[in-house]
């Protein structure tokens, strides 16, 4: 078949209109080659119908624009992802299965970790402060305790001085000074005597501290004869408060002897401390 | 969104290929149009022929690299992929010959309300080369391009015989492109 007849057989329009048999499509694709003037008539005719074509042109809805826009951009969010992923593939040496995320994905998962972060970070403050906030609490609740045991401590040793003081200031007291002996010249103590009750009272003005197995005792001499009068401890403000001892009716001297813990029968004369006369 | 400037074929078809989103945008913007009036001209239905649509730039999009500009225009390389689109939806839709002719008995009667429905383009000169076609030319063009039919089933809807298929096409768009030279 000559140029010619291919453009009078209705071939060319039967194939720019879609209609061609696929062996008559083949036929005319041979002769597009073969004839110029067969080329150029199915590219008139062609154009023809595309000028049809766009002659029913209609305006998409906008949507379609805007979902392809999205799309792609996050198709290619993906490719340049993959190509990078690739790339740090080659160099590592490792081929490692790809998956392919979404960018939109990527950026979920990239804010998703971002605010774990943020949370975990506000908890590891918010925790520090707490901890603060708890041992500031505890140190403070410690003082508390401190202060109102303090308190206590004051005030029952106040009401132990006034005790001591009401005792001093009964009327029928009757003080008994002992100044130090000759080896203990700075020693000093003091007796109380309720002359009306006879409980007796001690005052150790300054005593030295005993060694921890020793302790002092006090002793009444009664017509020339020691008659103990009961051991006593150095307690922290011991020069502040009477130590009631045993009670006594009769007495001339007093004293005060360092003895075993416990005491002794009979004073140590050596040791003695303190001595005053109680007539 | 419209680029104030304009891209020729080769260019268009180099940013496509450099993957070029701006390029995409200009495309869509100047052939949609086109694109989606033969879509809806196969599907005679706003919502699939907006798929179609949407189908059809995706393809060319992720398939630039298969077109070879030697063997013709991007236009006809796109007309191509549309019309191959949206008739596969159609045959998807509607496989029987009934349903195609269902489909263009409706379609021969919605020419004029199609016109005043869509705002066409080019909707004066649409009318002029329609109301010059006749309703037999028009019939042909549309069965074979819009609906995909063969020579075969043209013959049986048309009640002519098989051998006439191709001259009726041949003097339609005969006819078709004198109209189109005057307009």
């Amino acid at each position: 078949m000559g140029a010619s007849s291919y453009i009078s057989s209705g071939l060319i329009e039967a194939y720019i209109s879609g209609l061609a048999a696929p062996q008559e499509l083949q036929e005319l694709e041979t002769a597009i080659v073969q004839y110029p003037e067969v080329a150029s008539a199915v590219e008139n005719c062609r154009l023809g119908m595309e000028h049809y074509i766009m002659l029913h042109s209609v305006p998409p809805p906008p949507v379609v624009k805007q979902n392809l826009i999205r799309i792609i951009a996050d198709e290619e969010a993906g490719r340049l992802n993959r190509i990078e992923t690739e790339e740090t593939q080659i160099i590592e040496h490792n081929p490692v299965r790809k998956v392919f995320v979404s960018s939109s994905w990527r950026w979920a998962a990239v804010a998703a970790s971002l605010l774990l972060l943020g949370s975990v970070l506000l908890n590891y403050i918010y925790f520090t402060k707490e901890s603060e906030y708890k041992a500031r609490y505890n140190t403070l609740l410690t003082t508390n305790n401190s202060l109102t045991s303090e308190e206590n401590s004051y005030r029952s040793r106040l009401e132990q001085i006034k005790h001591s003081l009401d005792i001093v200031r009964n009327p029928s007291m009757k003080t008994v000074k002992m100044p130090g002996t000759k080896p203990f010249p700075t020693a000093m103590a003091t007796v109380y005597w309720n002359q009306t009750s006879k409980e007796v009272f001690l005052l150790p003005n300054n005593l030295p501290t005993p060694a921890p197995d020793k302790q002092y005792q006090l002793w009444a001499i009664v017509d020339g004869k020691p008659v103990d009068m009961g051991v006593f401890s150095l307690t922290s403000n011991a020069e502040e408060l009477l130590q009631k001892m045993k009670s006594i009716d009769n007495a001339q001297m007093f004293a005060i002897t360092l003895e075993n813990k416990g005491g002794s029968p009979v004073p140590t004369m050596e040791q003695m401390y303190v001595a005053g006369k109680a007539s | 969104m419209e680029s104030a400037f304009t891209y020729t074929e080769s260019e268009l078809v180099q940013g496509l290929k450099a993957k070029d989103q701006k390029v995409f945008g200009y495309l869509y913007d100047r052939y949609s149009p086109a694109l989606y009036g033969v879509a809806m001209k196969v599907l005679n239905e706003e919502s699939n022929a907006g798929d179609v649509l949407q189908e059809v730039f995706l393809k060319i999009w992720r398939n630039i690299d298969r077109y070879d500009e030697s063997k013709g225009r991007l236009f006809t390389w796109m007309l191509n992929i549309t019309r191959n689109t949206a008739i596969d939806t159609l045959r998807s839709k509607a496989h029987k010959m009934e349903q195609k002719i269902q489909v263009l008995g409706d379609d021969v009667h919605l020419y004029t309300t199609n016109l005043t429905v869509h705002p066409s383009v080019d909707h004066l000169g649409l009318s002029k080369v329609l109301e010059k076609l006749t309703k037999e030319q028009r019939v042909i063009i549309d069965l074979a391009y819009y609906k995909g039919c063969t020579q075969e089933e043209i013959s049986k809807v048309l009640e002519i015989p098989l051998g006439t298929v191709k001259t009726r096409m041949r003097n339609a768009i005969i006819q078709l492109r004198n109209l189109l030279k005057i307009s």
